[in-house]
């Protein structure tokens, strides 16, 4: 459900799920994980550019999964943590094509990229709070993206916000017209990106991260600390059990 | 009628800043009622703190006039604003300001303080206090957090009063509605929406971003409070409060 393919020095990883808006289920995000990791440390990839197939970026966990399967979710919100950390660590620049939609764990992916493309009217957001599950497990990774005012907004407000809002708030870098031109667009600035020196883009990146003392790996870990002890609280378990409940799931209002 | 009142209706509290007479300015009795209110709710478990103000404005700002020539007053003022944003923040639920009318200095400080806000686009809001020769200390660090250093400069050091739009793309609201008559509808879908949340889910989050974003530095707004009280206090800013405030 993943793949990945190298091409003009540019490390494609690709989340290929689409006909269930790619959600995540444990081995997929592993082996996402295991990409990623691989792409950090191969001096060919110049450049790791993070796409997903269908209709939208990722719908973020699969709760069937979740509500089917109690390891489910520590394991997924562990592997979300070590995947942000490891493209915001990467020596070089991450780019996200997050057409159509980026939603709960798939929002939090955003956190990894330095250059976040998306569409006008694609969705982004954490709902997760409506269901028990707290956002926390990002909460280092959003602040170093968008500040402490924006994170906070976010995490606390389950409402989606569109591309254009996203592109306000610095959720996302780039905001072009239709879904069908996020993917050409990330690609045009991965394919830039690829052409510059690496020691000079290695050399910035790891500046920046220094000067970001919110995204320290204590940090992260208190995070997924707080998003775990919610992990199986009863507020949680019902929540998502009525999800199921109900032949269509309520979504959150805009 | 207190100067602040405070309802809960199952999970949603309401606090209002009740001056209307006065612009909801900020004087020491109203700061007091709303340190008494908000001691009220954190004994209470809720999901959702709403704070706006009675009448046509959210609130003026600080009342300075009582305090003119007074020292100890401006400092007692400074800190009770000081403390009230801190508990403002450090309650365990939500926070939403729905700012129906003009948020000005301290009161667009407690905008600040709020998780989240909203507005319609032709409100007035910002803060002032150079253009009074005052310090906007005790809301500069909530601003900051709010909507970053250098954004916060920009405000801070030009003064002067922006419309909600702009309070909006700079981040100070989250929210915006076009007029103000349809502000009372789209904030009341918010509330419903912020407080189905679940509560658990809620405080740990809430207490998270507290914990990350320097939010319990309470030190911090106590010497903010200080230095603010120190250039209220100068003979130039009180003179030029005297001719303002034709005291």
């Amino acid at each position: 459900m993943i793949r990945s393919e190298t091409r003009d020095h540019v490390r494609s990883i690709k989340l290929c799920r689409g006909e269930k808006r790619n959600a995540l289920q444990p081995a997929m995000l592993d082996s996402l994980l295991h990409e990623l990791r691989v792409a950090a440390s191969d001096p060919a990839a110049r450049v790791v550019l993070l796409l997903g197939e269908g209709e939208v970026f990722c719908s973020g966990f699969d709760m069937k999964l979740v509500h089917d399967d109690a390891a489910a979710l520590p394991a997924l919100l562990a592997s979300l943590s070590a995947c942000v950390r490891v493209m915001r660590r990467a020596p070089q620049p991450v780019v996200i094509a997050a057409h159509g939609g980026a939603i709960a764990g798939g929002c939090a992916l955003l956190s990894g990229g330095d250059m976040v493309v998306t569409d006008e009217h694609a969705r982004l957001g954490y709902p997760v709070l409506r269901l028990g599950i707290s956002p926390a497990v990002n909460a280092a990774g959003l602040i170093a993206h968008v500040g402490a005012g924006a994170a906070r907004e976010r995490m606390l407000d389950t409402s989606a916000i569109t591309g254009r809002d996203a592109l306000r708030v610095g959720l996302a870098h780039r905001c072009v017209a239709t879904p069908a031109d996020v993917v050409a667009e990330a690609l045009r600035i991965a394919a830039e990106l690829a052409a510059k020196p690496p020691h000079a883009l290695a050399a910035t990146k790891a500046l920046l991260a220094s000067i970001d003392h919110v995204d320290a790996d204590a940090t992260f870990d208190h995070g997924l600390a707080v998003s775990m002890s919610l992990v199986g609280s009863d507020q949680q378990r019902e929540r998502v059990a009525a999800l199921w409940a109900t032949a269509a799931p309520t979504k959150p209002a805009p | 009628m207190s100067l602040a009142t405070l309802t809960i209706d199952a999970r949603v509290a309401r606090l209002t800043i009740n001056r209307p007479e006065q612009r909801n300015a900020l004087s020491l009795d109203l700061l007091n009622a709303l340190h008494a209110r908000v001691d009220e709710l954190r004994a209470r478990d809720v999901s959702l703190c709403v704070i706006t103000g009675e009448g046509k404005a959210f609130c003026a700002g600080m009342d300075l006039k009582a305090v003119l020539g007074n020292p100890a007053g401006s400092l007692e003022l400074l800190t009770l604003l000081a403390e009230l944003t801190y508990k403002i923040r450090t309650l365990e639920c939500i926070t939403l300001g729905v700012v129906n009318g003009a948020a000005i200095g301290g009161g667009c400080g407690i905008v600040t303080v709020c998780d989240l806000a909203i507005t319609f686009a032709h409100n007035k809001m910002g803060f002032p206090e150079v253009d009074l020769g005052v310090c906007p200390a005790v809301v500069a660090p909530w601003l900051v957090r709010k909507i970053g250093p250098g954004r916060a400069r920009s405000v801070l050091l030009a003064g002067g009063l922006m419309d909600g739009t702009q309070a909006r793309d700079i981040g100070i609201v989250s929210y915006l509605v076009e007029h103000h008559a349809d502000l009372h509808e789209a904030s009341e879908r918010m509330i419903a929406h912020l407080s189905a949340s679940a509560p658990n889910a809620i405080r740990a989050t809430k207490g998270l971003l507290n914990t990350l974003d320097g939010s319990l530095d309470r030190d911090l707004l106590l010497r903010a409070a200080k230095l603010s009280a120190d250039v209220l206090n100068t003979p130039t800013t009180q003179a030029m409060l005297r001719a303002r405030l034709g005291a």
